[in-house]
């Protein structure tokens, strides 16, 4: 650090003043001694430096109290001259201390004009002092009690040190916490994502899309295919309150459990309602779900289907006309256990599409507040609903993204569309 | 969002105003579970009048749900009136409107509230 600022001096010396090589391997000598008592009492921080700090804490103290033992009136000589020994030994002890604080400051002109640096000058510069005019040695003796301040500065800094490395680990030990915590939700949120169905059951005449946008890292909507035992398939859209992690969990638990009724109950309302009571009996988070589950029979066309309070799903006729699929549904699954769902029938003609969709989608805001909201939606699907189920689901969330603008997005936007029949 | 409060007799109006969102559920649900507990003493009826309420999303559904939940364990009647076209669908739509007493207005739910005690 040192070096490159004190060897053109070097040179210069060496070049244009003679100075003679056994003082300047002298001087050298005693630069690179100070340098190394500066690392090892001050830079190093270590055991060396500590002792070495006790040791100056000690000698302000001694020192302070010895300026009070001098005063007492009548003191024998043999005290006196004692008292004399150790301050000669104190003040040559602090100047040591003053000149390695400078060799090892990285501003050395700073050090000298900050207020350490001050008060460590006060400290010794009194007694070199007195050597020149004996008349000024009474108040200066008293400016000798400035010593006190080189005490506090001694605590001030050891305090503001161990309080910075405090800090510092504890710092660290937030990032490394963080970053942890950051990893698990990205393997949290790759599961979830993995637990969605890749692709549609392959079924002549059927095609499906379907998408999920989390607002988080960890969506609480998601959508299912379940293929049933005699051939017809379940469709699954769903919606559960709130998002991040406890959303995640609890869509994962309503997913399994509405996957293992679907098996076992043909009938789309019963279905929902054996699903609600399994998930009201697992429920310590009180949160719920909004689920519309319908079972296609893709031979004949015919569509059942029963809603836990979610938002009704969009038929688009072959001839472009948008309906709801209305008809009473029941509460959301998870709220309340014997809850009913009736289940209702709706005959789908060739070409038609069934679109499924979460309150992300008709509830996304733009930066005016305004909402997306159902006839939006319906237009897209009137308009642009006549080509593949996959151009469909990603026109509406171009639609939905293009809308919200700079608005964050404040809740997940997943969609599925279906279409049955030859287009 | 904010919350406007008023004592009606024993009863406690609260009107919400703004968005019932993700953000907002949770303070909602702490200012309704105070007014059940009640300073020193505890109404007989909570009414949440949806004059200004101009959102309500799943989470804040839920917020309805936990406060209907702890109504009920205190024996606090708890009813909702005056909701927006928009608000009133999603409470028509989850179900919840079968749950929680829905009123057309303030009047006729603390009509409701006073009926229940007499």
């Amino acid at each position: 650090m040192d070096h490159p600022s004190v060897s053109p001096r070097a040179r210069t010396a060496g070049s244009g003043l003679t100075v003679p090589l056994p003082v300047r391997r002298l001087t050298e000598l005693l630069r690179a001694k100070t340098r190394g008592f500066a690392q090892l009492l001050i830079e190093s921080r270590g055991p060396y430096a500590r002792a070495f700090e006790n040791l100056i804490v000690a000698l302000i103290i001694f020192s302070v109290a010895s300026i009070g033992v001098e005063s007492i009136p009548g003191l024998p000589e043999w005290a006196m001259r004692t008292l004399r020994v150790a301050e000669i030994v104190t003040v040559a002890i602090f100047t040591f201390e003053y000149l390695l604080r400078v060799v090892a400051a990285r501003n050395k002109l700073g050090f000298v004009f900050s207020y350490q640096g001050m008060v460590d000058l006060l400290a010794i510069a009194p007694f070199y002092l007195v050597g020149f005019d004996a008349r000024w040695l009474r108040a200066l003796r008293l400016l000798r009690l400035l010593r006190v301040l080189k005490l506090q500065t001694h605590f001030l800094e050891t305090v503001v040190e161990e309080r910075t490395r405090e800090l510092a680990e504890k710092n660290a030990a937030l990032e490394k916490a963080q970053a942890q915590l950051k990893a698990e939700l990205e393997v949290a949120r790759s599961l979830q994502l993995a637990i969605l169905p890749a692709a549609f059951p392959a079924r002549s005449g059927c095609e499906a899309a379907a998408r999920m946008i989390p607002a988080t890292t960890m969506g609480g909507d998601f959508y299912d295919y379940i293929e049933l035992p005699d051939g017809e398939i379940g469709l699954v859209i769903a919606d559960v309150s709130g998002h991040g992690v406890p959303a995640a969990f609890f869509m994962a638990v309503a997913r399994t459990n509405l996957r293992e009724q679907a098996v076992h109950h043909n009938d789309p309302g019963e279905c929902l309602a054996q699903t609600n009571d399994a998930l009201c009996a697992q429920n310590p988070l009180e949160l719920f779900v909004t689920v519309f589950y319908c079972v296609l029979d893709p031979k004949s066309g015919v569509l059942r289907y029963a809603n836990g309070g979610h938002n009704p799903p969009y038929i688009r006729r072959a001839a472009g006309i948008v309906e709801t699929l209305r008809g009473a549904g029941g509460l959301v699954l998870g709220a309340m256990p014997g809850s009913r769902y009736p289940t209702h029938t709706v005959q789908l003609l060739a070409g038609d599409r069934l679109v499924l969709f979460t309150d992300g989608v008709t509830e996304a805001f733009n930066p005016a507040e305004e909402l997306y909201g159902a006839q939006r939606l319906a237009d897209e699907v009137h308009v642009h609903g006549g080509g593949t189920p996959a151009a469909l689901v990603e026109r509406i969330c171009q639609s939905v993204t293009n809308f919200a603008g700079t608005a964050p997005q404040s809740d997940d936007i997943t969609l599925t569309v279906l279409t049955w029949g030859a287009p | 969002m904010n919350l406007r409060i008023e004592e009606i007799g024993d009863v406690s109006c609260v009107a919400p105003v703004g968005r019932l969102d993700f953000d907002a559920a949770p303070g909602f649900q702490e200012a309704l579970e105070r007014v059940f507990s009640g300073a020193g003493k505890t109404p007989a009826a909570v009414i949440i009048d949806g004059t200004g309420l101009e959102y309500v999303s799943s989470a804040g559904l839920r917020a309805f749900l936990l406060a209907a939940r702890s109504a009920q364990r205190a024996g606090i009647s708890f009813a909702l009136c005056a909701l927006q076209p928009a608000v009133r669908e999603v409470f028509e739509l989850s179900g919840f409107s079968r749950i929680i007493p829905v009123h057309a207005d303030r009047a006729s739910a603390l009509a409701q509230a006073q009926q229940g005690r007499a």
